[in-house]
């Protein structure tokens, strides 16, 4: 496909947190990562707001495992309470990703250079990601690497039948990708077939719940770095 | 599938179950709630006639004021001075419409006001039950403590006032103190009423009538508002932000889901109000708290205030993966007794063991097979706890294929196994079985019989993954059980038995022995182990029976672990005295000790700490010298009984 990337995502621990325990403040994991979470993995590989990063398939590589860990979280108003959060452990995951542009914001229509924009991204995947990793929550650190998506084994390859994993949040739609000045949750029911979870586009979520009304960021030649000048930077030598 | 949805089928699988009364082993009693219901303590009971006439009232006898009462959000969670009225039943000052006249307090409005208006919605709307229409006809007639004081079942002074606590000035007019001032904590006006409606052809008590629970619960759902999506089943139903407490026991105050922060961080940044981060219906909150309830009361497991549970979505029985062989083989054949005879053939040892394994897993299979008209079904494991009193979590969630469940289970069952015998039988008896010990006995091993219930809650849900999902066992667990098992002389005979046996099961997980002794091993903890439990017999035949003290062999087990060598030779001069004891019968292990020390090499013969092998060389040696067949040509000994005696 154009403009992919094909990557695995691993680490110690990961939290997708269910919003529905996270109300009270006792996080539990999801089995299974949001299509927002693997997104927010890809942007902070390389991301620009001329981008829409759209995820199409996760692998589950490793067994899906739970551990608690007792928490000590602060309280805002002075002293701390206490809390059990209950982590995805060795998550591992191959992933599928491509992006697009974002016809939303035309103001960047003069960064629209698809071959610059699609070679730093490979090049930042080699590198590891120009920002941290990390998987659901920030103290869940983790590391990507290039790979070929679907070849190396995984612990479901020979899972007979399917997994449903019942409703879950599939992502938050922003103004600025929707063009609607409101923010808004999806949600979908995922399922897996030996390890691979087929995402659906967010134009194809027929669960969309209304939250707020919200106005786009404001990016322009102000405070974004136009792909021909980091392209140069890169070519030099520069880092990524 | 999330453990709120897998709640909720679990509780509409069982609709047929909602409202029967079940009895736990101490006799205390719960049931399946149907929605927006709860329990209540009612001390008063009012009898009225189908046309709406007061008939009798009684103060309830004190087994008999659980009742099932109906509630709506506003009522299940009403605190202070705040006026939510229950449906039907509820405190004497919001049912009584004279409770004003007869001297009652009130803070504001009259509670008799939103109570009644309340109950008339209920009578006048399609799903009223023709007994709702009777209660609503007499209590709007509004002189219930009227009728109450005439049958003596609550009382006024001289003044027609009701009295709030009793005092001895009062026997001059009622004589001795009435059964109400008993059962009621604080003052008349909070005795909680309920009512019957009596018929002549029907005798089900009103709390009791699942045509009321239905009655209630439809006319409750035609008035719930404010649809929005329910996070749990996707679908767009009427919302609610109040979800039930009580989960664990009647006075847990810890709720799974909760959302009253207005001023922390808990979900605000993101989202602005708790309805924008979630959003879940009110009848899968209600069904599926209610079935949590339900089936933490029917067979949840709590330590600590730590729950343990495990269901089928179809088939609510499953086998407890925290349970040991023994319990397992018992409720999967309850009429088979296991065996209670020590073998005594070397031939048949491993036989009968591989033989009891392969029972345990033929229940397995017989249990799988019962289920086999179903083509998928799935078992529920779930772990809760709460680090402050108001909020509950879920530490652990695990939901798979119940084949793979049991598969599971006899792949831990086992490769976790070794003889045990610390478990009685129903006459008392002393009961021996092969296979793995209950988490509570690892921890038993691992930490002791003292041990802080902190400890043993974590270590049982960190094993718990090992039974389910076939991970290794932690292994501070194993190593923390090995030195106790190491460490005799701490330790009371029965108890170091029972650790012995715990912690070969657990190091056999991967080392995959057997309890028949295996003279083939020349690994060299295993050797040395042999070595240990020569010189334990060995002296131990030789004492006198009524001579009580342990062994030499026992006494230096702790230091044997750590330097083999160098103890080996300390054992070796404390045996002489008992080999001169023993005469020529001493032949027979002096000639077992050559053989065993010989197959240990000359560079492995070093003060090289030992590992967990060694017990299991120990235990099946000494096993083996005390059951098998006695080899000596000299002589024939009788067999013995065992050296230790158990609890």
């Amino acid at each position: 496909m154009r403009n992919s990337i094909e990557f695995k995502v691993y680490g110690k621990y990961a939290l997708f947190t269910d919003p529905l325990t996270k109300l009270g403040g006792e996080k539990l994991t999801y089995s299974v990562p949001t299509y927002q979470a693997l997104k927010g993995v890809v942007e902070s590989i390389y991301w620009k707001p001329t981008l829409i990063i759209v995820v199409d398939e996760v692998r589950v590589m490793n067994a899906i495992r739970m551990e608690s860990k007792g928490i000590r979280p602060m309280e805002y108003g002075g002293g701390n309470t206490l809390a059990n959060y209950t982590y995805l452990k060795e998550p591992h995951y191959e992933v599928r990703a491509h992006f697009v542009f974002n016809e939303n914001r035309p103001d960047l229509a003069h960064d629209r250079n698809e071959h610059k924009h699609h070679n730093i991204l490979k090049r930042s995947l080699e590198a590891g990601g120009r920002r941290d990793i990390f998987l659901g929550a920030r103290e869940c650190q983790a590391y990507v690497e290039p790979c070929v998506f679907g070849e190396a084994p995984g612990y479901y390859d020979t899972y007979d039948g399917e997994i449903h994993f019942g409703n879950m949040v599939h992502g938050i739609n922003y103004p600025d990708e929707t063009g609607r000045d409101q923010m808004e949750v999806r949600l979908w029911n995922p399922v897996m077939k030996n390890g691979y979870i087929k995402f659906d586009k967010p134009e194809d979520c027929t669960k969309v719940r209304r939250i707020a009304d919200m106005q786009p960021k404001l990016f322009d030649h102000h405070n974004v770095q136009s792909v021909d000048e980091l392209f140069e930077e890169i070519e030099a030598g520069g880092q990524s | 599938m999330s453990w709120l949805l897998n709640l909720y089928e679990t509780y509409k699988a069982n609709v047929d179950r909602v409202g029967e009364i079940e009895t736990k082993h101490n006799d205390r009693e719960y049931t399946l709630l149907p929605v927006s219901h709860t329990t209540q303590n009612a001390h008063i009971t009012v009898e009225i006639t189908e046309a709406g006439e007061f008939h009798s009232a009684i103060v309830n006898d004190k087994s008999d004021i659980s009742t099932l009462i109906p509630c709506t959000e506003e009522s299940s969670s009403r605190a202070g001075s705040k006026i939510a009225p229950y449906p039907l039943h509820d405190k004497l000052s919001y049912v009584a419409g004279d409770f004003v006249a007869y001297g009652g307090q009130i803070k504001k409005e009259e509670p008799f006001a939103a109570y009644i208006k309340q109950l008339e919605e209920w009578a006048n709307s399609p799903y009223a039950s023709p007994k709702v229409k009777s209660i609503y006809t007499y209590l709007s007639k509004r002189r219930l403590i009227q009728d109450l004081v005439a049958w003596r079942v609550i009382f006024l002074d001289a003044n027609d006032k009701l009295i709030d606590k009793w005092d001895k000035k009062y026997e001059a007019l009622h004589g001795e103190k009435p059964p109400i001032f008993t059962l009621v904590a604080g003052e008349q006006e909070s005795a909680f009423v309920r009512f019957n409606v009596r018929k002549q052809n029907d005798h089900t008590m009103v709390w009791k009538d699942s045509e009321m629970f239905n009655s209630f619960v439809q006319h409750y759902s035609s008035l719930l508002g404010k649809e929005d999506f329910c996070y749990v089943t996707g679908e767009i139903l009427p919302s609610t932000d109040r979800h039930a407490n009580k989960i664990r026991n009647a006075g847990d105050k810890a709720k799974l889901i909760s959302a009253n922060d207005t001023s922390g961080f808990t979900f605000r940044g993101r989202f602005a109000q708790s309805s924008d981060a979630a959003s879940i219906s009110y009848e899968v909150s209600q069904k599926a708290h209610n079935a949590l309830k339900w089936l933490i009361n029917r067979q949840g497991k709590i330590i600590d205030q730590r729950v343990f549970l495990v269901w089928g979505n179809d088939d609510l029985d499953i086998p407890d993966p925290n349970a040991d062989t023994f319990t397992l083989k018992l409720e999967l054949e309850p009429e088979m007794e296991p065996e209670l005879k020590p073998v005594a053939a070397d031939v048949k040892i491993s036989h009968t063991y591989k033989e009891y394994a392969r029972e345990v897993a033929k229940a397995l299979d017989g249990y799988r097979n019962r289920l086999a008209s179903r083509s998928k079904s799935n078992v529920n494991i779930l772990i809760l706890d709460s680090a402050t009193t108001g909020r509950l979590a879920v530490l652990y969630y695990r939901n798979m294929e119940k084949n793979l469940y049991v598969d599971q289970l006899i792949k831990w069952h086992s490769t976790c196994a070794w003889l045990h015998k610390y478990r009685k039988n129903e006459q008392g008896e002393t009961a021996t079985f092969y296979g793995a010990p209950s988490t509570k006995d690892v921890a038993f091993a691992a930490y002791g019989p003292k041990a802080n219930e902190k400890v043993v809650k974590g270590m049982m849900e960190r094993v718990l993954p090992c039974i389910v999902d076939g991970h290794k066992i932690p292994q501070d667990i194993v190593r923390s059980a090995f030195q106790r098992a190491s460490n005799p002389v701490a330790l009371e005979s029965w108890e170091w038995e029972k650790t012995l046996s715990i912690t070969c099961a657990l190091i056999n997980t991967r080392e995959v022995y057997n309890v028949a002794l295996d003279t083939e091993n020349d690994d060299r903890s295993y050797l040395f182990g042999r070595l240990l439990a020569i010189a334990d017999v060995l002296e131990r035949r030789a004492l006198d029976s009524d001579e009580r003290r342990s062994t030499n062999a026992i006494r230096y087990m702790n230091s044997f672990s750590r330097y083999p060598a160098r103890t080996w030779s300390t054992i070796q001069s404390c045996l002489l005295p008992h080999q001169a004891r023993l005469g020529t019968r001493v032949r027979y292990y002096s000639n077992l000790i050559d053989e065993v020390a010989s197959k240990i090499k000359i560079e492995e013969f070093d003060n090289k700490a030992l590992t967990g092998k060694y017990l299991l060389g120990f235990y099946s040696q000494r096993h083996e010298l005390n059951y098998g067949k006695a080899k000596s040509g000299d002589s024939n000994p009788t067999i013995p009984t065992s050296n230790h005696e158990e609890r």
